[in-house]
C-alpha cells in the first residue's frame, strides 16, 4: 500500500499526510477509491465497484479511475511504480 | 524559587524566541521567577508584566565581555539568578565562551560548545551535512558582479541569494539577482552566497541535545504560512521518520548540547540541510503545545536535573500565530529609561 496507509482520511473527504504536513480535500467519488486503493484493491476490482454504485459504463469508470490515481501520483501520495496495473 | 532570565523578548514582525520560552517555562511552573533580558526600552516583553517579573535591559554583546558580565553579575546580586537560557544569535558566542565563569558564580547555562558552535557556519555546513548523512543544495560564493553572473549560468534560475550570516532572497532573473545582490552587501558587506533551489517541502526540527549523544525531545514541524519577512505565522507538527532519525543521527555524532533547530528540505532525491541553528527558534512554543516541554527540559538540565526524553508528539496539530495588543501606563517605560531595569 505504501504511502497511502499512512495517509489520515475523515468521512467528509479531508486528508492528511502527517509525514509532509500536507492536505487535500476530494469529492465523494475521490474518497469511494481512495478507501478501496487503500484496501489493497486492484484496478479491476475498483472498477467494478464503481460501476455498481454509480451510473456509469466500465470504460468511463476506468478513464476515472486511470486520472485519479495519476492526480495521486502528481501529489506523491502514491510512488511512481504503483498502481500500474 | 528557580530565578531564570531569558533574552529574546522583542515580540515583533521578527520575533525573538523569548517569550515563546518564557510562555513554556511558566506553563510548567507558574512561579518559576523570570528575568528579560532586553536591549531596547521598546521591547513588548518589557511591558508584558505577566510574563517577565523582572526586565533589566543589557549592554551589547559587541559592547565587550566585561560590560555584559558585570550587568549578569549585578542582576543575580539585586534579585538572584539561577540560569539563563540566551535565544538570540548575537549573545551566543559570548555566553558559550563565558559559561563557565558565569557557572563559577551559581550562574547555570546549557549551550553548544564553543567547537560544536563552529560547526554550523555557513562555510561548514556542507561537511556537517555530509556526516550524517544529508545533501546540501549547490552553493558558490561570490564577490562581484562577473562571479554572480558566472555563478547563476551554472545553476539556472531561480537562485537565493544569501548574505554570510543573514538574509537570504530568491531571484528569478538577473535584475532581481543583481539587487538583492547589492542589497545584502550593503547591509552585511562581501562575501554572498549564491545557492541553487531545491524543489521539496520545507520542514523544520527542534529540539534539545544532552550533550553526550542523546536529545531531551524533539519536533518535527512544517511552515503553512509565512509572513514577507519569511517568519512562521501558522504551522504543522509532521512525523517525517527520516528527517528526525536524521537529527538524531547530528545530535548523536556530533554530541549537541543544548536547543538546536535544524531547516531542511524534503525532496524526492533525498534531505537538503540548509541551516542549523544553535538555539530555539521563535516557534518554540509550538513544540510545548503538542506535549514536548523543550525550554523547561534544557532549565532541567542547566540545573543539573534529568528532564523528560520523550518525543510521542502527534502529527497533524496546527500552530496559528496571531497579533494582539494591550495598554499600559508610562510608568513601566520611565523606569526603564531612567533605571535600566523595571
Amino acid at each position: 500500500m505504501g504511502k497511502l496507509g499512512r495517509l489520515a482520511i475523515n468521512s467528509e473527504g479531508f486528508i492528511f499526510d502527517p509525514e509532509t504536513g500536507n492536505s487535500y480535500t476530494i469529492n465523494k467519488t475521490g474518497l469511494f477509491i481512495l478507501n478501496l486503493l487503500k484496501e489493497e484493491k486492484k484496478t479491476e476490482e475498483i472498477i467494478e465497484k464503481l460501476t455498481e454504485e454509480y451510473d456509469i459504463d466500465r470504460e468511463e469508470a476506468m478513464r476515472d479511475i486511470t486520472d485519479f490515481i495519476e492526480q495521486l501520483r502528481l501529489f506523491g501520495l502514491i510512488n511512481a511504480e504503483e498502481y500500474n496495473d | 524559587m528557580t530565578n531564570v532570565a531569558i533574552s529574546g523578548i522583542n515580540a515583533v514582525d521578527n520575533p525573538g524566541p523569548g517569550v515563546g520560552v518564557i510562555k513554556s517555562i511558566k506553563k510548567k511552573d507558574k512561579n518559576t521567577k523570570i528575568i528579560g533580558l532586553a536591549y531596547d526600552a521598546m521591547e513588548p516583553g518589557v511591558y508584558m508584566d505577566w510574563l517577565t517579573d523582572k526586565v533589566f535591559i543589557m549592554p551589547y554583546p559587541s559592547e565587550g565581555e566585561t560590560p555584559f558580565i558585570n550587568r549578569l553579575l549585578y542582576i543575580k546580586e539585586s534579585c538572584g539568578l539561577d540560569a539563563i537560557i540566551p535565544t538570540l544569535d548575537a549573545e551566543l558566542p559570548l555566553f558559550i565562551a563565558n559559561g563557565e565563569k558565569l557557572g563559577s558564580f551559581g550562574i547555570c547555562t546549557f549551550l553548544p560548545t564553543k567547537e560544536q558552535f563552529r560547526l554550523r557556519a555557513k562555510d561548514r555546513l556542507s561537511d556537517l551535512a555530509q556526516s550524517i548523512g544529508l545533501k546540501v543544495p549547490e552553493s558558490r560564493t561570490v564577490t562581484s558582479y562577473e562571479e554572480l553572473t558566472k555563478a547563476i549560468n551554472e545553476m539556472k534560475f531561480p537562485v537565493m541569494i544569501k548574505g554570510v550570516f543573514y538574509k537570504a532572497y530568491k531571484a528569478f532573473n538577473y535584475q532581481e539577482a543583481t539587487s538583492y545582490f547589492n542589497k545584502i552587501v550593503s547591509e552585511w558587506g562581501y562575501p554572498v552566497i549564491v545557492q541553487k533551489v531545491v524543489a521539496g517541502e520545507e520542514m523544520n526540527v527542534v529540539g534539545v541535545g544532552d550533550g553526550e549523544g542523546g536529545d531531551f525531545g524533539m519536533v518535527g514541524i512544517k511552515k503553512l504560512w509565512i509572513t514577507s519577512l519569511g517568519k512562521i505565522w501558522t504551522g504543522v507538527t509532521v512525523k517525517h521518520e527520516e528527517m528526525l532519525r536524521t537529527a538524531k543521527n547530528f545530535v548523536k555524532e556530533f554530541n549537541w548540547k543544548g536547543a538546536f533547530e535544524l531547516e531542511c528540505i524534503v525532496s524526492d532525491d533525498g534531505i537538503y540541510l540548509i541551516e542549523i541553528n544553535p538555539r530555539f527558534p521563535a516557534w518554540i512554543y509550538f513544540a510545548t503545545g503538542v506535549g514536548i516541554n523543550l525550554p523547561e527540559r534544557l532549565l532541567s538540565a542547566a540545573l543539573g536535573k534529568e528532564p523528560e526524553r520523550a518525543s510521542n508528539y502527534e502529527p497533524g496539530k496546527l500552530y496559528i500565530r496571531f497579533t494582539d495588543d494591550f495598554v499600559t501606563d508610562m510608568e513601566i517605560f520611565q523606569k526603564i529609561v531612567t533605571r535600566g531595569e523595571r
